[in-house]
């Protein structure tokens, strides 16, 4: 069985036995082991439990001919082999458009190590226990029925990069999803909770299960919601997709492929002026907290949003290269399909400064409010507009002359832009949020929106 | 390179080292992959790269709990540390209600994908002239990117239960994003042309032809598309062409007769279904021209395959009859369940992900009307050929589809005049109720990548029909 110890013999073995047959490299390998417990209708449905191994390389052949290959090793043999083939492969292969250089600068790397858990080895024993305890938190709060799932993780890896730079890491993280329902289809909420430490996560995966079961009971005798233009109150774990993905396609990769509205708002106020937003990969408890990236490049804090004007692109070498700016430490190799991997700027954790408002307070208006706690199913019409519509799911809340009546059946069909720009108060409940609808870790309030469209289906 | 007989064995070692753990029942399953790709900016090559993978994933049930485990690599010990955590797993979560599987499958077969040219012997410079091909299609465009990402995978389940079932799949995925540049904006739409077969499927899927279509088309709604209130103020007819078909068929049909939504096992991540509280056989959700059907054994499709990854052998599922819901996708828990037994539906996207119950094609069976029928009594409505914008809640009632070339259609005739952006909002009920005819045509060229479960698995399926009529229909919006 292949060690993380025997992991990095072999990627020095295989930086070193290509580095005369190319111009450069960059070798990355790394071991995980992860495992989820899923239920529903208040049971365990199935434990699950990977162990992966894999040796990523990116080869600089000559110039911009670049090429990328991961695969499992088990011997130096099977290294070489790797190496020879990958070389082959990446020779054959044309020019890249987007590649001008890697980081070359060694450099001393931050200690991130209080985000790893010491005690995740003993979690696989507590996790079937905690997933119980969230499920009888729910049904205590008056859930009938309960579902979700549980994962958690460790992971290590150690890189080397021919022009210099290499390092290692561990890292450790879990994410539970608590959806409660009444009898009914309609009625149902939903609590998350994620983070770096499982182990010392018990009471905010409970209340997880508590937020899920209450809001299912909140939404017992939800009516048709009326189709109109409402300020929209959005807890976290909506706002994270709704508003949060605005911030992460702050790319120019995206910008490039006409997947981002961002590309001529640079030095633009596109938000109010208490709205700042940070690439924060340092911070505490983040999913995606890295002391470098890809490259090597030491990671730092990037403002991205500042006071709700666009300041900032994340960047690697390439891109900061073709736009005449520097490297902000966001460098990663992406997929772009099965087997197809490409080294771009990415987001690592985005942390927006937090509000002072209670939800209370967020609600009270003189306006009808809507009241989103979860989404789903957000798609575009046009990226490059910010044209789109998601639906709410689970508990969903109309207050109107200080009344709260649940609503169901209604569709944010709006613009991204126009509402980040409509951004009214900000909540003092600032979470992380990552989930199935929401892939890059987002630390953000509860927040108002003015005008919100809401549609409804027509028959 | 691991040898396929390596993995066939240290499949059938993990099934026994499983059953010497105490489990009753041990499937475990071996899969070989190789893929490449190349992806294209503006017709530039932006990257290039390959993965070959293989893996073991083996699912067991103790005392009535299931528990799954994977690990890549051929190791025997890597393979005791996996299994015996998936049996203290499965131990662990004590369920009061033991999953069942009914009665035991042991079927042994070999099926394939049917592949004239294997996508293994496709050299890189004849990857690349093709996407010099395709490429040629986008120019003039706005902003064009296309990845190009032939795969191959190999499989072998082996169950405790005697069932040794070998499988290949042969996959040529072509996706890209394509913006056009209107009068004010640019008009986008993704378009997948992904392929199942060999490297013939270039030719005999017309895929340079398709695209090239499409681009017509994205530049014609980008130059002429207009808003037209005047379909606001009153209720039109709705005629959707095979890919909106298509789409209809797999979100307001295909997700909510899936079995373990209707039992609640997605409730966290895809949902619950409306089909819960209907009765098969029984419950109407459309008129009497809605027939979905739902079929695995279609060559060339998504979703072809000849058994599923329990080994059961595959057929065609009716889901919808004259209108009436007859059949929900089962695999063998839910098939117990249902008191109906398995239709073959449990499929996975890799050896590191359970078997669920998937789509494989799913489609509105032909009816009786020509496409000119369907349009001469049409006084004032709408022709849906595409769709961009699309989505529909977690019990699969209420969805939104958003037109991308459309045309609008008066006094029986299909006009030159192109409606921007018309949205069909509506509940699956409400809109499948409306149907008052479909065409002749069989028609399931849209392939789609669904997604579904967490970890996510995003597996092939197509989806399609001909063309449907719904009459009445008041168009969806901004309220």
């Amino acid at each position: 069985m292949t060690s993380f110890e025997d992991l990095k013999s072999y990627v020095d073995l295989a930086g070193d036995y290509s580095k005369d047959k190319i111009e450069g490299s960059i070798i990355r390998g790394s071991v995980s082991t992860g495992s989820q417990i899923r239920f529903s209708q208040n049971s365990i449905d199935i434990g699950k439990r990977w162990k992966t191994l894999k040796l990523e390389m990116f080869f600089i052949i000559e110039g911009t001919k670049t090429g990328f290959s991961e695969r499992y090793v088990t011997s130096e043999d099977t290294v070489r082999e790797a190496v020879d083939d990958t070389i082959t492969f990446s020779k054959r292969l044309p020019d890249s458009q987007f590649f001008t250089g890697v980081e070359s600068k060694i450099s001393e790397y931050r200690d991130l190590s209080g985000n790893y858990d010491d005690k995740i080895d003993d979690f696989t024993d507590q996790a079937p226990q905690l997933v119980n305890s969230a499920i009888d938190a729910a049904v205590s709060e008056g859930a009938k029925r309960v579902a979700g799932a549980l994962k958690f993780s460790k992971g290590q890896s150690y890189f080397l990069s021919s022009y210099g730079p290499s390092g290692s890491s561990k890292h450790t993280q879990f994410d539970l999803n608590v959806r409660a329902f009444q009898d009914e289809l309609d009625y149902s909420g939903q609590g998350l909770d994620c983070g770096t430490k499982p182990t010392k996560s018990e009471k905010s995966m409970i209340a997880a299960g508590k937020e899920a079961g209450r809001l299912s009971k909140e939404a017992i005798g939800a009516k048709q919601g009326e189709p109109g233009t409402y300020d929209v109150v959005m807890n976290p774990t909506v706002a994270a997709n709704v508003i949060g993905q605005l911030p992460d396609r702050a790319n120019p990769f995206v910008v490039m492929i006409g997947m981002s509205p961002l590309g001529d708002k640079m030095g633009e106020q596109i938000g109010p002026d208490f709205i700042t937003v940070t690439d924060n990969p340092w911070i505490p408890n983040g999913l995606r907290s890295q002391a470098y990236d890809f490259e090597g490049t030491p990671t730092r804090q990037n403002e991205i949003i500042s006071n709700g004007v666009l300041k900032l692109f994340v960047q690697n070498t390439s891109t900061a290269t073709m736009f005449d700016t520097e490297t902000t430490g966001n460098s990663e190799i992406l997929g772009m399909g099965s087997g197809v991997k490409m080294l771009l700027p990415n987001t690592t954790n985005l942390v927006f400064d937090n509000g002072d408002r209670t939800v209370e307070e967020l609600l009270e208006s003189s306006k009808p409010t809507i009241y989103v706690t979860s989404n789903w199913y957000m798609r575009f019409q046009n990226y490059q507009s910010g044209d789109f519509s998601t639906i709410p799911r689970d508990a969903m809340f109309l207050i109107e002359k200080g009344e709260k009546k649940p609503i169901k059946n209604l569709r944010i069909s709006d613009n991204t832009m126009r509402m980040f720009a409509n951004i009214d108060a900000l909540g003092n409940d600032r979470k992380q949020i990552m989930w199935w609808e929401v892939d890059t870790p987002t630390f953000i309030p509860s927040m108002r929106i003015k005008d919100c469209r809401m549609t409804a289906a027509t028959q | 390179m691991i040898q396929l007989k390596d993995g066939k064995d240290l499949a059938e070692y993990c099934v026994e080292y499983g059953r010497g753990l105490g489990a009753s029942y041990v499937e475990s399953r071996f899969e070989k992959k190789y893929a490449m790709g190349l992806a294209y900016r503006n017709g530039e090559p932006i990257s290039g790269g390959m993965a070959p993978s293989n893996g073991i994933g083996v699912r067991i049930l103790v005392d009535g709990n299931m528990g799954f485990a994977s690990f890549d690599g051929l190791e025997k010990e890597t393979a005791h540390l996996a299994i015996d955590s998936a049996v203290k797993m499965a131990k662990s979560a004590k369920r009061k209600d033991p999953i069942d599987l009914g009665e035991p499958v042991s079927n042994k077969a070999k099926w394939e994908v049917p592949v004239k040219e294997s996508l293994l012997d496709i050299d890189l410079e004849t990857l690349m002239a093709t996407a010099n091909d395709l490429n040629k299609e986008m120019e003039g465009l706005a902003s064009y990117t296309m990845v190009l990402n032939p795969y191959v995978s190999e499989k072998y389940i082996v169950t405790s239960e005697g069932s040794e079932v070998e499988g290949l799949l042969s996959f040529l995925n072509i996706f890209t994003i394509m913006s056009a540049k209107g009068k004010v904006g640019t008009e986008q739409r993704y378009v997948n042309l992904t392929q199942t077969g060999g490297w013939e499927r270039i030719i005999d899927g017309k895929i340079v032809e398709t695209l090239a279509r499409e681009v017509v088309a994205l530049k014609k709604t980008a130059e002429h598309a207009e808003k037209l209130d005047y379909l606001l103020d009153q209720p039109v007819d709705f005629i959707v062409g095979p890919e909106v078909a298509g789409i209809i068929a797999h979100e307001n049909v295909g997700h909510p007769s899936e079995g373990d939504r209707i039992m609640g096992r997605e409730g966290a991540q895809a949902g619950e279904s409306f089909w819960r509280d209907l009765k098969l056989g029984e419950s109407r959700v459309g008129s009497e021209h809605v027939n979905v059907s739902e079929d695995p054994t279609i060559p060339f499709t998504g979703g072809f395959y000849l058994y599923d990854d329990e080994c059961v052998k595959s057929r065609n599922r009716v889901l919808i009859k004259d209108g009436i819901i007859t059949e929900p996708l089962l695999n063998r828990e839910f098939g117990v369940k249902f008191g109906m037994g398995t239709n073959a539906s449990a499929r996975s996207t890799g050896y590191n992900r359970e078997p669920l119950i998937r789509m494989a094609n799913t489609f509105f069976e032909p009816g009786d009307f020509s496409f000119e029928e369907l349009v001469e009594d049409v006084k004032l409505g709408i022709y849906m050929c595409s769709f961009n914008e699309w989505n529909i809640d977690d019990r699969r009632y209420q969805s939104k589809y958003t037109g991308s070339e459309a045309y609008v259609i008066k006094n029986g005739e299909i006009t030159e005049t192109m409606v921007k952006a018309p949205v069909f909002e509506t509940t699956s009920v409400g809109m499948l109720s409306a149907v008052d005819g479909v065409s002749k045509e069989k028609r399931l060229e849209f392939p789609a990548t669904c997604g579904k479960s967490d970890p996510m698995q995003g597996i092939p399926v197509n989806a399609g029909g001909g063309q449907i009529r719904f009459r009445a229909i008041k168009l969806g919006g901004v309220g």
